[in-house]
């Protein structure tokens, strides 16, 4: 293990790290636009230079094509680094234009951080700024900004070491250089392309569907977990921050929305990388909601849907639960508390593969389609989805299930977040939350647990699956 | 062209005939293989570092150094490129090999793959070379004819395949790692080390690349010996350089000097003088990444390195330019920094950026609308690229605009404050 | 370009195994040759016989200078503008071509016949001001030169032959 010295720290680092990642790893900081930690290192965007001792003199070099050297003597500050740091944001903001205003980038941009951190000074060009295609279609889904691409080829190489759908690409040279999708329209098809979007260190790749619609200072990151398949991949979910919210009336909408999605870097479950399913989840969590109880599709008071669901309950010779998988730990664990003894329980799959999606690749995306299956099975076993022709109540919760597979004559518990037909067909039926109103755990395919959080009051007239159990049990509480 | 002193390469009558295998089998071609073949891998590898050979694609690297790192472990791959590239300006010498001498280059790379323990050799020759490709092309075919190549050659088992890989327009590919990375078909970005290219190179196996002269020595380095090699040219300075010579020269051409011959004796003489009489303002030495020196300077210098590195330039690839006086050296600087332009690959940021960006200044410049900070931003531009690419191509241009800049700033001046050229623009040499 | 597999897979027995990603540039050359420039079908047949990304040669065909996605004229004079050929009079080369075809450099004759384009050092820096026409360097050229050149071809167009 070589010991080197970073600006007079010692440090140890395994033969053949960089020094780049020796000082990550140490917690001191180098900058970089076009090192990742998860690609290839091209060293092209040269602004992680350090300065090395050698025979009394320092000479300068790129920190992350640096191996490290046993007894190495390594500077991120000199005066010759910051110089040549210097010159290097000069060429990169030579041609950049002056779009912070505009740009969906601004606030969480590298060039804007460095450009205050290492150089800070109007440009000392005398010539116009040369220009590049603006608001470029990419895909469907991303709009690329040449003018503000600082050619790092980190979305290329993305696409070629990561996702390998070989999308993208640097075309032409010198200064005209310019990354494009390839011509046969691929890079649409590509599930992890939007990844891209938060590698690019600046705001040259922009998302269509978070196009101007926020600065991302207004917004707030809460993490959570994306339900989209049995991966279970941490993500976070932006929406407006409590003291940004909207004032004017009917703007719940907007204050109650999920504006992105972008991952919670997480090495046990899926590294810095999210399908595009992830980042579109606001449109599964953002269907019409059932907010009232129903007693045979009439509405009713929660109270009264719970005495109802309660007798029947206690009527019933044969009772059946048909629980969620996408329920979290803590919901199952409190229905199997209250209510295990007195069901039979099976588990179904909330959700199957949507035509023309992914169902399964090597990268992240799982073929079952639902974020805690392995979190319900590990609580009510394996048993396949068949209900006994004999059962009398069937306890169904969460949507996904044909109802008619329910035996002829059984009585209904319906608990569904979603406004759908069935709900009108259940004796009784209860709204229930969702992820982003309450907090929770699932459990992915590989065994591993990660937490999600709330980030939106729970709806007035909507259950809590955990308390309903308990007062379904007939235990006090009322599920509110 | 004739040139007194002794001979490595040119050392036969050029005919239309005597590119061919015929004769050059009756000049003793392919009998130093044979010789070679004898030889245990490791002693040839001993003599070419023994003869001091320097390479001759413009960083004057040793070669028998380069050839060191290669260990001919065998079962293991290893490659072998000739560089045929011959982009920089002002160079035609590798062409004169190639037209003239083929199997010369064809035997020397038999011998070298024997040294590496190389089993595949390839001949990277610029996209535009049409007649070089054909002659070198027909010589590897007349080799295959005549069980040189694609077989086991002489009794031994050693084997070789050349194949000629042409490439499609474009400076850097004559970069050793931007060079692989053409011949590995994709977008021909040079690359950072480490790891060298004798470590990792093409497909990330061990590979050598020599310029076509360098290896072209190879041959009459082990037909003669490390010891007798080293007579020729001086004691640092071994052997004999191809020079190409353009420009403003009664007799422009491919000269075999050898190193150590006065240089103003090699101009005024040798070459016949400046075109039309006129007289020398001064000289790029090697190619256009070479700082020019002035007529004044090369007067007490000979061609040899230890000899001109001191004066702050280099033998380069050997391409040399005479310019006379009169030459609007502005102008010249805006035919470079247009080239440079054109060329930079447009991977790393100094050079992507830093040769639009002195292009543009120099543009503006000649267009009369220069302002007196130009000067020192291109200084400054140069500087920054200076050692801080990827590979050489910002350091040259630096070189280039730097070597102009230092020795005729008046005339930049001159250009930025009167808005015209000191010397009417004048790229051509007047009769 | 599938009736140039055969002569692809004679090319292929030199190389050695697992290079078929090197065999690019070398087909493209080839296609160009055959046709005149790379048809998007060209591209497709390749990347299917190659199996190489498509993308890697999008990009191999926007960055080197002599490959080209349309037709040109039927004579490409390629004028260098490089230092060497600069001091031996290319700039005015590169005038008279352009006015006596009536095109600037990077465009075609109406006809089709030429395409001017202004190139880097060609490696012919001893004989400038260089000129390519398709393949073959015509050196040492002058105005005169230049003249019974393009008349030449034009003739030879004009009489149908090539
Ligand atoms: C931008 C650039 C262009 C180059 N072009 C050539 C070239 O055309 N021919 C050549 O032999 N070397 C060229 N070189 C030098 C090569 O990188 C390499 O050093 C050389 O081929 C090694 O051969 P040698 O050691 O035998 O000289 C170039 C270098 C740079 C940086
Ligand atoms: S990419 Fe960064 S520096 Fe450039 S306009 Fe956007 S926020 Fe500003
Ligand atoms: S678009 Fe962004 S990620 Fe891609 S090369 Fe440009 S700056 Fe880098
Ligand atoms: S120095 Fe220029 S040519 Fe060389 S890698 Fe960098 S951008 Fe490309
Ligand atoms: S981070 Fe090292 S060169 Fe870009
Ligand atoms: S400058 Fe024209 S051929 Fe070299």
């Amino acid at each position: 293990m070589p010991r080197l010295t970073i600006d007079g720290r010692e440090i140890e680092a395994a033969a053949g790290r960089t020094v780049m990642e020796a000082a990550t790893d140490a917690g001191i900081f180098i900058p970089y636009f076009c090192w990742h930690p998860k690609l290839s290192v091209p060293g092209n965007c040269r602004i992680c230079v350090v300065g090395v001792e050698d025979k009394g003199g320092e000479w300068v070099e790129i920190a992350c094509n640096m191996p490290v050297t046993e007894g190495m003597v390594v500077y991120t500050n000199s005066e010759k680094v910051r110089a040549r740091r210097k010159a290097t944001m000069q060429f990169i903001t030579l041609n950049h234009p002056v779009d912070c205003g505009i740009c969906d980038k601004a606030g969480e941009c590298t060039l804007q951080d460095y450009h205050y951190e290492y150089n800070g000074e109007r440009s000392i060009s005398v010539d116009a700024k040369a220009h590049a295609t603006k608001h470029y279609s990419l895909s469907p889904r991303i709009v690329l900004d040449n003018e503000r691409c600082i050619q790092c080829t980190r979305c290329v190489r993305f696409t070629r070491e990561i996702s390998k759908s070989n999308g993208l690409g640097m075309q032409n040279r010198a200064d005209h250089s310019l990354v494009r999708a390839v011509e046969d329209g691929s890079f649409a098809n590509d599930p992890y392309s939007d990844n891209v979007i938060d590698i690019c260190p600046v705001g040259a790749l922009l998302s269509r569907s978070f196009l101007h619609k926020a600065r991302v200072w207004y917004l707030k990151p809460t993490a959570s977990v994306c339900p989209g398949c049995s991966r279970g991949c941490t993500v976070n979910l932006w929406h407006r921050r409590p003291e940004w919210r909207l004032r004017a009336p009917g703007m719940r909408a907007q204050n109650e929305t999920i504006d992105r999605v972008t991952p919670l870097e997480n090495p046990a479950v899926n590294g810095p990388w999210i399908c595009n399913k992830g980042r579109d989840i606001a449109k599964v969590l953002g269907r019409a909601r059932a907010e009232t109880a129903m007693l045979k599709g009439r509405p009713a008071e929660l109270q009264g849907a719970i005495a109802q669901a309660r007798s029947l309950i206690a009527a019933a010779r044969k009772p059946v639960a048909v629980v969620s998988s996408w329920a979290s730990n803590e919901e199952l664990a409190a229905f199997k508390a209250a209510l295990g003894a007195r069901f039979s329980v099976l588990v179904k799959a909330d959700h199957e593969p949507e035509p023309g999606e992914v169902v399964q690749d090597d990268i992240l995306i799982r073929a079952d389609k639902n974020p805690n299956t392995a979190g319900a099975r590990a609580l009510f076993g394996e048993a396949p989805l068949a209900l006994p022709p004999d059962a009398d109540l069937v306890l169904v919760w969460g949507e996904g299930l044909d109802f008619g597979l329910i035996p002829a004559g059984a009585k209904i518990v319906y608990l569904n977040a979603w406004l759908q037909p069935e709900n009108g067909h259940a004796d009784v039926f209860f709204p229930t939350s969702i992820q982003t109103e309450r907090d929770g755990h699932y459990t992915n395919f590989a065994g591993v647990t990660s937490a999600f959080t709330q980030c939106f009051p729970r709806p007035a007239g909507v259950a809590d699956a955990q308390a309903l159990f308990a007062a379904l049990a007939g235990q006090a509480g009322g599920g509110e | 062209m004739t040139m007194p002193g002794r001979k490595v390469i040119m050392n036969f009558e050029v005919t239309p005939t005597s590119h061919s295998l015929e004769e050059y089998r009756a000049r003793g071609g392919y009998a130093t293989l044979e010789k070679a073949l004898k030889l245990q891998p490791a002693d040839i590898t001993k003599e070419v570092t023994a003869s001091g050979l320097l390479g001759h694609g413009g960083a004057a690297f040793p070669v028998g150094r380069k050839w060191g790192v290669m260990k001919p472990i065998p079962g293991e791959i290893h490659y072998l490129c000739a560089n045929a590239d011959e982009g920089e300006p002002g160079t035609f010498k590798d062409r004169w090999i190639l037209e003239n001498a083929p199997h010369l280059l064809v035997e020397s790379m038999l011998i070298t793959s024997y040294a590496l323990g190389v089993r595949h050799a390839f001949v990277y020759i610029r996209g535009e070379f049409d007649l070089p490709y054909r002659r070198i092309q027909g010589a590897i075919d007349e080799a295959y004819a005549a069980g040189y190549l694609g077989k086991p050659v002489f009794g031994t088992d050693f084997a070789l395949d050349i194949v000629v890989y042409r490439g499609a327009g474009s400076y850097v590919c004559g970069e050793a790692s931007g060079l692989i990375t053409s011949i590995e078909g994709r977008k021909p970005y040079p690359r950072n080390r480490p790891p060298r290219l004798t470590v990792r190179g093409l497909y990330q196996k061990p590979t050598v690349i020599n310029n076509v002269e360098s290896l072209a020595n190879i041959t009459g380095i082990i037909r003669m010996g490390a010891e007798e090699f080293r007579k020729i040219g001086t004691a640092k300075s071994p052997g004999t350089q191809l020079i190409s010579i353009s420009g403003h020269i009664a007799k422009p051409g491919v000269y075999e000097v050898e190193y150590g011959y006065p240089w103003a004796k090699f101009l005024d003489e040798d070459c016949g003088g400046m075109l039309h009489g006129a007289k020398m303002k001064c000289v790029v030495p090697g190619g256009i990444s070479t700082k020019v020196l002035t007529r004044a300077e090369i007067e007490p210098l000979t061609l040899c390195h230890e000899s001109v590195n001191p004066a702050g330039s280099g033998i380069g690839s050997g391409g040399m330019i005479a310019i006379a006086e009169g030459t609007c050296m502005v102008r010249l600087l805006q035919v470079l920094l247009r080239f440079y332009h054109h060329e930079s690959c447009g991977q790393c940021t100094p050079c992507r950026e830093g040769m639009g960006w002195m292009h543009r200044i120099i543009d503006r410049i000649v267009e009369g609308k220069g302002v007196p900070e130009d000067i020192d931003r291109l200084y400054a531009i140069s500087a920054a690229n200076d050692g801080t690419t990827i590979c050489g191509m910002g350091d040259a241009a630096g070189y280039a605009t730097v070597g102009i800049l230092n020795k005729y700033r008046d005339e930049f001046e001159y250009f930025i404050t009167n808005r015209r050229s000191k010397f009417d623009g004048r790229l051509e040499c007047l009769a | 370009m599938k009736h140039l597999i055969p002569e692809f897979e004679k090319m292929k027995e030199r190389y050695p195994e697992g290079f078929e990603s090197s065999l690019v540039l070398p087909c493209l050359r080839r296609i160009q040759e055959d046709r005149g420039f790379v048809a998007e079908e060209d591209i497709v047949a390749l990347v299917d016989y190659l199996k190489v990304p498509r993308i890697q040669v999008e990009e191999v065909l926007s960055y080197y200078t002599m490959l080209r996605r349309k037709p040109i004229g039927r004579f490409h004079l390629q004028a260098c503008r490089n230092i060497a050929c600069s001091m031996r009079g290319a700039e005015g080369v590169i005038a008279h071509l352009s006015r006596k075809l009536g095109v600037k450099p990077g465009q075609t004759t109406p006809d089709g016949t030429f395409t001017l384009t202004e190139v880097e050092c060609l490696g012919s820096c001893g004989t400038a001001p260089v000129v390519m026409v398709n393949e073959a360097y015509h050196e040492n050229m002058s105005t005169e030169k230049l003249d019974r050149l393009v008349d030449e071809l034009a003739a030879g167009v004009r009489a149908g032959g090539k």
